[in-house]
């Protein structure tokens, strides 16, 4: 066993087994071909653009870089159109708007999420009764525009508890009722 | 009065009210036992298990079961009081309405606040003694309540009312999708809203209109409010965070606020419509104020015709209209009573669940339904505002006006059942009706949505630059303001 010289002219059967041998004693010496996963932050943002909203949650606890990464509005704004359907196609129009009211990874974080919870709660309870897989129905049982609507009227309510005097305590968010347990036996 | 016992009775509020359509469960039947002589009632329709000997969960559960009956039958018990006390006030007989209304008070204790019937029937109760036993000026009523405070108090129960159910969040999402088809491809638009509060409508729809494809148009906002107290101005606050929002998505908007206490005194010259905009009037809970009296013979001029005169003058692209679904407007104090009764009992449940179920509804929420309740209750005459009227006579009544309906659409309904779904699916329901949508709870219709449009006269064309309509409709505001 040696460095890269030492490689032999390959094998056939072992040559899978040499060649990714070859490569793990590069990364472990630092080597020039390696695939780090932190080497490129763009690859890893695809990479956590693929993740669930809770794992997206808790791979920001990771380490700064990944933190700094999962905190990208286009990893979220994946996640968001993801879970939102049927796809309208989202130009730099809706990537605008959502920008200024907050963003993607906010709109998943007050609006989407517990909506996707909510309602996968209402499916699972269905699925007890009814027998029927119903996960991926509810999945598209949020449109987009709803979402942004909802997302809209928190962000205005926001902007009213910020400039109100201070007679009244802020006005509850509209988006609270998601939050809220639900009955649904 | 022994209506307990082992019968299973599903309840259910009858579809026509009124004493004689109640179903009274079948009264136990006598059977002598013939070993012993001694007669015990056996129910008709056995449903919960009488205790045997059995075990002992069997036992509890059964006593569950005939704790749940009798609360059930307790709280039949109070709705027949209840109306037996509307009905002798309808009969001018407040001695037997007190009685009864005494009655009722003692068969509040037997029922628990937190079900059904008992939350509702305590607000019933509460409105009917308010009637009989007018309270002396000390307590403030909305009506004697400096006006300031009033519209702040009025503002905080609404917001309250608008979080906790999805009626007023079914309101303005569907009549923002009405809004925004009818002006599809207008470059300048401008929308009258006849009740602004804190204009939690606009949000969504300022939105929309951004993302528009084909960019937003320029937006023009006139909301309709009661004057505010010296010093403060209520509704240019609420334009200015709209303003706000708009400035950050790249709407072109602009605000004025018209103060009135009363949608009558509106003149459409207030509303300072320009040639060329595409109109749209919004209607949330405001027409059935304007009603007048149905006992008046022939029915006077209400202010609901000058005002739909008015909107019918503005030519609008759309007036968006949404309304309680329920006939509270009925001469006759019994009919009314009864009505109210079920349509508010349908409202706590629906509200009940909405909140996640348990009797955790949110007490401003309840007292915004209370103050109408109080009004139809106690209000007679001018008093009374909350003149609830169904669909089909709204219908009627914009007809008459010069106004067509115009269909709502399945985005609209879509859309609707997607926002009512996010609450508990159960028990919401969002129905099609002629082209209008109407929210319900379990098959009883709460709130109804429709949309209507200047009919089109033969000169007049709908194209919004057309020069010649645009100037026969300023003569005709003009000639409007008297």
């Amino acid at each position: 066993m040696g460095g890269p010289a030492a490689s032999p002219a390959p094998r056939q059967p072992e040559q899978a087994d040499v060649t990714e041998l070859e490569l793990r004693i590069q990364l472990l010496g630092g080597g020039v071909v390696g695939y780090n996963i932190n080497d490129n932050a763009d690859i890893l943002a695809e990479i956590l653009a693929r993740l669930d909203g809770r794992s997206l949650a808790a791979a920001a606890c990771v380490c700064r870089l990944w933190a700094a990464v999962a905190r990208r509005d286009a990893v979220w704004e994946a996640l968001c159109l993801r879970h939102v359907g049927p796809a309208p196609p989202a130009g730099p129009a809706t990537r605008a708007v959502v920008a200024a009211l907050g963003g993607y990874r906010r709109l998943y974080r007050l609006c989407l999420g517990p909506a996707l919870d909510r309602l996968g709660r209402a499916a699972q309870a269905h699925h007890h009764h009814h027998h029927q897989v119903a996960r991926a129905h509810h999945q598209h049982r949020l449109s987009l525009s709803l979402s942004l609507s909802l997302f809209s009227i928190d962000c205005y309510e926001r902007l009213g508890a910020g400039t109100s005097a201070g007679r009244k305590p802020p006005p509850p968010s509209s988006l609270l009722f998601l939050c809220k347990p639900v009955d649904v036996s | 009065m022994a209506m307990g016992g082992g019968a299973s009775f599903p309840f259910q509020w009858p579809s026509d009210p009124g004493l004689d359509a109640v179903a009274l469960p079948p009264l136990p039947t006598v059977v002598p036992d013939a070993a012993t002589g001694v007669a015990y009632y056996a129910a008709a329709d056995m449903h919960a298990a009488m205790p045997t000997a059995a075990a002992l969960p069997d036992f509890a559960a059964a006593l569950a079961a005939m704790r749940r009956e009798e609360e059930e039958a307790a709280g039949i018990r109070l709705v027949h009081l209840l109306m037996s006390c509307a009905g002798a006030v309808e009969a001018g007989d407040p001695a037997s309405a007190s009685a009864h209304l005494a009655d009722a008070h003692a068969a509040l204790a037997a029922v628990s606040p937190s079900s059904g019937i008992g939350r509702v029937a305590v607000h019933f109760t509460a409105a009917l003694s308010r009637r009989l036993f007018p309270p002396t000026p000390s307590p403030p009523t909305p009506a004697t309540q400096p006006p300031a405070e009033a519209a702040a108090d009025h503002a905080f129960l609404y917001h309250h009312f608008y979080e906790a159910g999805p009626y007023l969040k079914f309101a303005h999402f569907t009549a923002n999708q009405a809004i925004l088809e009818a002006v599809h491809g207008c470059a300048h638009v401008h929308i009258i809203d006849f009740n602004l509060m804190q204009g939690l409508q606009w949000p969504a729809l300022i939105q929309a209109l951004a993302l528009r494809p084909g960019g937003p148009p320029s937006l023009r906002l006139t909301g309709i409010g009661p004057p505010s107290p010296p010093g403060r101005d209520d509704l240019r606050d609420v334009g200015v965070r709209l303003a706000d929002l708009a400035r950050s998505v790249r709407v072109h908007f602009s605000f004025r606020g018209v103060a009135a206490n009363r949608l009558d005194e509106v003149r459409p010259w207030m509303l300072q419509v320009s040639q060329g905009e595409a109109v749209a009037v919004n209607s949330v809970l405001q027409l059935h104020r304007l009603v007048a009296d149905n006992s008046d013979d022939p029915p006077a001029a209400a202010p609901i015709d000058a005002v739909l005169e008015c909107v019918a003058s503005l030519r609008p692209r759309v007036f968006a209209v949404v309304e309680q679904e329920a006939d509270h407007n009925k001469a006759g104090f019994l009919d009314r009573f009864t009505e109210a009764l079920f349509y508010y009992s349908a409202v706590f449940d629906s509200l009940d669940v909405a909140s996640g179920g348990g009797g955790a509804v949110d007490a401003a929420a309840e007292a915004y339904l209370e103050r109408e309740i109080c009004d139809i209750v106690c209000g007679e005459g001018s008093e009374r505002r909350e003149r609830h009227e169904p669909l089909r006579r709204w219908r009627d009544r914009l007809g008459r006006a010069g106004l067509a309906g115009v269909p709502l659409g399945a985005n609209a309904l879509r859309q609707a059942r997607m926002l009512v779904g996010l609450f508990s699916g159960e028990g919401h329901c969002v129905e099609e009706a002629d082209g209008c949508l109407t929210l319900g709870w379990h098959g009883r219709p709460l709130f109804s949505a429709s949309a209507w449009r200047a009919e089109e006269n033969n000169h007049q064309s709908d194209s919004n630059a057309d020069a010649s309509s645009g100037g026969g409709s300023e003569e005709s505001n003009i000639s409007c303001s008297s």
